[in-house]
């Protein structure tokens, strides 16, 4: 019986591992502006669409009970991704399946709204290697541009209105006066839901408010699912993107309480910018599965006790000790597997706040710095590594 | 944990359950924007469903290991009870078809809804007490503890717990994470809000408005660390106000003096049973753990003191013969904090992450 669950799963990693990675993205340059392109726009009909495969980021579980129910046996799923740029702007579109079509409608405590974001790599000396794929890493910084469906709302403490920030009933009108003062809100109201960030990592997340980044999001739902698009600048305080631009996507669906880590993401892929001069080490190590042996993987992680602190596999205890595991190949690049088992303290994510669970302390802090209290094992061999990443990159979900 | 810690005891012998400092709260901060179905400050029956429903069985908090237990954040209709308005513009534009005067929803749930029913047989034991509930500003808050973007911080100055709204993005792990359901979800905003402790009185050397409007005097305000404080010698000295739930693992900051005072029991011929008490101690053992029977016992012996001796500096101060016998603070030590961070004492004391940490162009508001 061993034996054959054994055959079993040994064909199961090798069908897994079978399944390529991302493939990269070709963005078409065009001649006309992109400024303001939204789903309909027909230069689309020039973008070449690529399948990526998103799956649930599962490195931490969130404290919401009846969200966690709804994601735990979530899957991947698939989006088209596509690109174009005009010299100025690269412009993103996302196409995804969703049934059900979440906005919020700003009337409630627990309803979640269906929402996409892209993932840009900020600008930094050394390229190589990516920032950590949720929300970057310290000194690899990202830029995030998030939009997600909301209905018209009117968000009083935006512009200092005082005079609006009564409720109408308080207005000690009625009638007519009522009626204009009702036009008055609406025509103040907020129609979007669009966001930047900047982030070092995990929880350093800050939205940029000064307008110093130029983008323009936008969701349409149609009997497919939701499209998706984003444009942005190609260079900015932030970012300066040429030759291959790595992008990261997420999408939220809100009828699984989707929302911040609660979501299905890949890992990074890469855009080549048709014309310019493509990062072929990046591109490279981006589309191109890992080259160990998952199964003699399998054996070392075992043997290194990896599982003492991880929940390796779905069918694992869960652990607040460390990251958990059991979509790390859906989202992960080799390299950063590579690094976080060479030196466990190149990337810390700090995760939980350390107060939700005082007695695991996954890292401490050491004159500022984040120091993992995960072993370091530089002290493997190049192909144990291998297979262990070659392991690692078949953890993932069933797709959709 | 914060440098220093404000506190706020509440009296249940003397809380009479008439929602002035519910009133106080709303017109002060959660009558619009979003805040309408809010209740920062509430008083509900106990026993009872509370508000929002059932909030004690929402999970949150933590486990004796120290773990944050998953929550369940509560539905605005069916838990916390949609604001209703009534129809007063169609029937003073005469535009109505009927005359009758009636909310613009049909509720199904709302504050107090089970309001008085309390628990036993009435007449011979049925029971109820009022319990007024604020944020706990806590030690070890679950909310803090639970938001994925440190947006929720306790003040170093006096352990106030705060949103930051600019760093808040509405994810709400927040109000599964409070146990006491006491961080509120704005949909208009989409943020979380919260009891702020009317930090802008404070610092001004003023109670919380729910404090000041109190008309049973019930609610003592200080710091902890301050031994002339009411907060101090009620806690600390005399040991007689405890936290709520405390099980919860959060070290709250608003502690209760339990409710001793209850009426006699009647037996089958309507008869007074004499020594007996309506109010079950195993009810306050739940709520306010098992420090509750010294409490009770120290709060009856102080009554027997004061009887017979005319002395007891505990039921003096229980009391509260002058409304300002009963907050000590301090705009002076705020004025100080200020001036050491070179601030403008009008302004917020703390002012995390105005700047910007991670955006370039000089700041981002």
């Amino acid at each position: 019986m061993k034996k054959l669950l054994t055959t079993i799963l040994s064909l199961g990693i090798a069908a897994s591992a079978a399944l390529a990675a991302n493939p990269a993205i070709s963005a078409t340059k065009v001649s006309e502006s992109l400024d303001g392109i939204k789903a309909d726009s027909p230069l689309w009909s020039k973008a070449k669409f690529e399948t990526l495969t998103l799956y649930p980021q599962s490195s931490i579980e969130f404290n919401d009970k009846k969200a966690n129910a709804l994601v735990e046996n979530a899957k991947g799923k698939k989006a088209q991704v596509a690109a174009l740029y005009d010299g100025k702007n690269i412009a993103v579109m996302v196409k995804w399946a969703d049934k059900t079509k979440d906005v919020e409608q700003c009337m409630s405590s627990d309803v979640y709204t269906d929402g996409f974001a892209v993932q840009f790599a900020g600008s930094t000396k050394k390229a190589q290697p990516l920032p950590y794929i949720g929300m970057g890493s310290e000194g690899r910084p990202v830029v995030v541009h998030l939009q997600k469906a909301t209905a018209k709302v009117y968000e009083p403490n935006g512009n200092k209105d005082v005079s609006t920030q009564i409720n109408r009933q308080q207005t000690g009108v009625f009638g007519k006066e009522l009626a204009e003062y009702d036009a008055k809100v609406a025509s103040l109201a907020k129609t979007d839901y669009e966001k930047v960030f900047v982030a070092e990592g995990f929880r350093s997340t800050t939205e940029v408010k000064d307008n110093s980044v130029k983008s323009n999001g936008a969701m349409v739902h149609g009997p497919a699912g939701w499209s998706g698009t984003l444009v942005r600048a190609l260079k900015d305080d932030y970012v300066n993107l040429n030759g291959t631009v790595p992008v990261a996507i997420a999408v939220w669906d809100g009828s699984t309480m989707g929302r911040n880590g609660l979501k299905n993401l890949s890992s990074w892929v890469a855009i080549n910018l048709e014309g310019q001069k493509s990062a072929t080490a990046m591109v490279a190590e981006l589309t191109t599965e890992s080259k160990g042996d998952a199964l003699k993987g399998k054996e070392a992680a075992m043997t290194n006790g990896c599982n003492g602190c991880h929940q390796i596999e779905a069918t694992d205890p869960k652990s607040f000790m460390a990251p958990s595991l059991k979509n790390i190949g859906g989202y992960s690049t080799s390299a950063y597997l590579r690094e976080s088992i060479l030196k466990p303290s190149a990337v810390v994510v700090p995760g939980y706040n350390r107060n939700a669970h005082v007695n695991t302390p996954w890292y401490n802090l050491e004159k500022g710095k984040r120091v993992s209290t995960m072993t370091d094992y530089s002290f493997l061999d190049k192909e144990t590594v291998d297979n262990i990443v070659a392991y690692l990159k078949t953890l993932k979900a069933e797709v959709e | 944990m914060s440098k220093r810690q404000l506190a706020m005891v509440m009296d249940l012998n003397k809380c009479i359950g008439c929602q002035t400092c519910t009133v106080a709260c709303k017109t002060q901060w959660t009558n619009r924007n979003g805040r309408e179905y809010m209740y920062w400050n509430n008083v509900e029956t106990y026993p009872g469903t509370g508000y929002p429903k059932n909030w004690m069985e929402l999970g949150g908090g933590f486990d004796a290991a120290g773990d944050l237990q998953p929550g369940v954040i509560p539905n605005l209709e069916a838990d916390y009870g949609v604001p209703w308005d009534y129809n007063y513009e169609s029937l003073m534009g005469g535009q109505s078809d009927s005359n009758h005067f009636h909310p613009h929803v049909s509720p199904t749930w709302g504050p107090n809804w089970d309001e008085d029913e309390g628990a036993g047989a009435f007449p011979q034991d049925n029971y109820f007490f009022y319990l007024p509930r604020i944020c706990n500003h806590c030690t070890n808050p679950g909310c803090l503890s639970a938001c994925p973007r440190d947006a929720i911080f306790k003040r170093e100055e006096d352990g106030v717990v705060l949103v930051d709204l600019d760093r808040c993005q509405g994810y709400r792990y927040c109000i599964a994470g409070c146990p006491y359901k006491k961080i509120y979800f704005n949909p208009k905003i989409s943020k979380s809000e919260k009891c702020i402790l009317c930090f802008p009185r404070i610092e001004q050397g003023l109670p919380p408005a729910c404090a000041q409007q109190c008309v049973g005097r019930i609610r003592f305000v200080g710091f902890l660390d301050d031994e002339e404080s009411q907060v101090h010698k009620l806690v600390h000295k005399y040991k007689v106000a405890l936290g709520l739930r405390s099980d919860y693992g959060t070290q709250p900051n608003v502690y209760y003096i339990p409710p001793t005072e209850s009426p006699a029991k009647f037996d089958a011929e309507g008869k007074i049973i004499e020594g007996s008490t309506r109010l079950p101690v195993e009810e306050l053992e739940k709520l306010f753990g098992p420090a509750v029977h010294d409490a009770i016992k120290t709060l009856k012996a102080e009554m027997k003191k004061r009887k017979e001796t005319g002395v007891s500096e505990l039921m003096d101060l229980l009391i509260a013969y002058q409304h300002s016998d009963m907050f000590r603070l301090d705009n002076n030590y705020y004025q100080q904090v200020a001036r050491d961070n070179k601030r403008n004492p009008l302004a917020p004391v703390d002012t995390r992450y105005i700047a910007g940490k991670f955006t370039k162009a000089g700041g981002h508001h």
